[in-house]
């Protein structure tokens, strides 16, 4: 699979390939947030989904886990085409993704020990004391075992990621989908969060999808990387390739410039103009 | 005159999409097959709901059934009639005030927390990452909330008439010194178990359906906002309250053959 820049792969699916994604469309309203996205996640591998805020990194994971629809285009996860199927198949599909949400989404009615075990609880008919050596060994694998009594108002932000993350591999998915794993943690944290991807990935043979804008941390894991802008993959390919890119929008992502094709400010009237009508700031 | 047409327009597009919303959460969480090992999550729910509403429940049915017996009296006595005191409270109480007081009480109570707890939920993520594990949290957050409002607002109501009808005895045998035996005897004899107490049960299994609906989709259907599930526990509490009285108008002219 030969990458390219401002274009997408110029080969066709493969059975190898876990998620692939054709054409894909979606409007909020009149605003077009993907205009034709096409993009394949190989199986087994790592790949980061990066751009600027906004851009629809995180609607893309939903598009995959089949909670956004899309207006046109083709989603498909495991061969399986996400879109077209009935509810409880859906449902069904779901049970082979894993997802690890910015804000670890964990249960605040339960402790920690109970978030791991829910989805193990209630997708398969396992015998107390298994579930609970399940439980302990996926918190032993975060090495937070001994915070299985706590409740999520009781830990900091990279526990409550890292609980989240063993709840989202408590029934061992095929694919996992990390949103902005690395947002608010600490360098300590982060370098945790960044292990242990890396670590499921080649243990369990998982294949990561990691939406982020860190691209230091993404780039350090990553196999293959995406560039989101404007509703289009503006770029792709390895970490060095991306690094390497020369196209303006990849340049001034990488190396976080201000200046350049993302604009800085909001579009807005001329700033001289909105000052001397006073009694028009704000409308 | 245009402007006026779009905004009524998108007032009916917007009240049709709410109602068709409403009745996809309904038909997902209550017809489409309820499931047996979801009963626990139910009988967790009669206690957060039901059982959590009991004691706001018995404290305004004795007081009602107090303030009734005390009007009553001052009426009946003038006619020489206070023996009848029994019989009217009790009527007022199974028929009317008992299904919608308690149905107002359990809107305020326990649907306004229903509907924050269920939007709270949804602004934290917490239903996304249910649907991405393959759970379907309109079965298992929706449904049961619904099965255990429909169980428990009948048993309220229940519970606000027998307690309401206690608190008359206390203040108008106990007090007022109506004569026992006229005020239990009569009452035994005019109200009527099919007639009266029955309808009163399903009126209160009709607001209990009603009011359990509106708050679990108001919470489902929130803003992820805080403003979005302060407006949201808002809604709940007037739409249930107005959909009470409302309906209490139709139900009594209906069932009572009016």
């Amino acid at each position: 699979m030969a990458p390219c820049v401002e274009g997408v792969w110029k080969v066709g699916p493969l059975m190898s390939d876990h998620v692939v994604m054709e054409n894909v469309v979606l409007r909020r309203g009149l605003r077009r947030v993907f205009e034709g996205i096409d993009l394949t996640i190989p199986r087994g591998k790592v790949v980061a989904i990066m751009g600027p805020s906004g851009t629809g990194k995180t609607t893309l994971l939903r598009l995959i886990g089949g909670q956004v629809l899309p207006d046109s285009g083709s989603v498909m996860v495991n061969g399986q085409e996400i879109p077209r199927l009935t509810r409880n198949e859906l449902f069904a599909a779901r049970r082979h993704m894993g997802m690890l949400f910015q804000s670890g989404a964990l249960f605040s009615d339960m402790s920690v020990f109970e978030n791991v075990a829910f989805p193990i609880r209630v997708h398969t008919t396992l015998q107390e004391s298994m579930i609970r050596d399940l439980v302990l060994l996926k918190l032993e694998s975060v090495g937070l075992r001994g915070a299985a009594p706590l409740f999520p108002n009781e830990l900091s932000g990279g526990m409550n990621r890292r609980v989240a993350l063993a709840r989202a591999i408590a029934l061992d998915p095929d694919i996992i989908m990390y949103d902005e794993p690395f947002t608010g943690l600490d360098p300590i944290a982060m370098g945790v969060i960044v292990s242990l991807i890396r670590t499921l990935n080649q243990v369990y043979g998982m294949t990561s999808i990691i939406v982020s804008h860190d691209i230091a941390e993404a780039a350090s894991i990553a196999d293959f990387i995406y560039l989101i802008a404007d509703g289009r993959i503006i770029a792709s390919g390895t970490p060095q390739e991306i690094y390497a890119e020369q196209s303006p929008r990849v340049k001034q992502f990488v190396g976080g410039l201000p200046d350049g094709p993302v604009p800085f400010h909001y579009p807005a009237a001329d700033l001289e103009e909105e000052l001397l009508e006073p009694d028009e700031i704000g409308r | 005159m245009v402007p006026y047409l779009r905004q009524l327009g998108q007032l009916t597009l917007r009240v049709f999409g709410t109602v068709g919303r409403a009745g996809r959460v309904w038909w997902h969480a209550v017809w489409r097959r309820p499931r047996l090992r979801n009963l626990p999550l139910v009988i967790a729910q009669i206690y957060q709901l039901g059982v959590l509403s009991v004691v706001i429940t018995v404290l305004s049915g004795f007081s009602i059934g107090a303030v009734l017996a005390l009007q009553g009296y001052n009426q009946l006595v003038r006619y020489g009639s206070e023996s009848a005191l029994g019989l009217g409270v009790a009527l007022v109480l199974v028929m009317e005030i008992g299904p919608v007081v308690s149905a107002l009480l359990f809107a305020g109570r326990a649907g306004s927390a229903v509907t924050a707890e269920i939007g709270l939920a949804k602004a934290t993520e917490q239903l996304s990452s249910m649907e991405m594990m393959g759970v379907d949290p309109l079965q298992r957050i929706i449904s049961p909330r619904l099965w255990a409002g429909f169980i428990s607002m009948p048993i309220l109501a229940l519970l606000f008439s027998a307690v309401g009808i206690w608190g008359a005895a206390l203040v108008g045998v106990g007090w007022l010194g109506v004569y026992e035996g006229a005020f239990w005897s009569v009452m035994q004899e005019g109200v009527d178990f099919v007639s009266h107490v029955l309808k009163g049960i399903v009126k209160s299994i009709v607001f209990g359906a009603v009011v359990t609906w509106i708050a679990v989709f108001e919470g489902y259907d929130a803003e992820p906002t805080s403003e979005g599930i302060a407006a949201a526990t808002t809604r709940t509490v007037v739409y249930s309250s107005v959909s009470i009285l409302v309906l209490d108008f139709f139900l009594t002219l209906v069932m009572f053959n009016l």
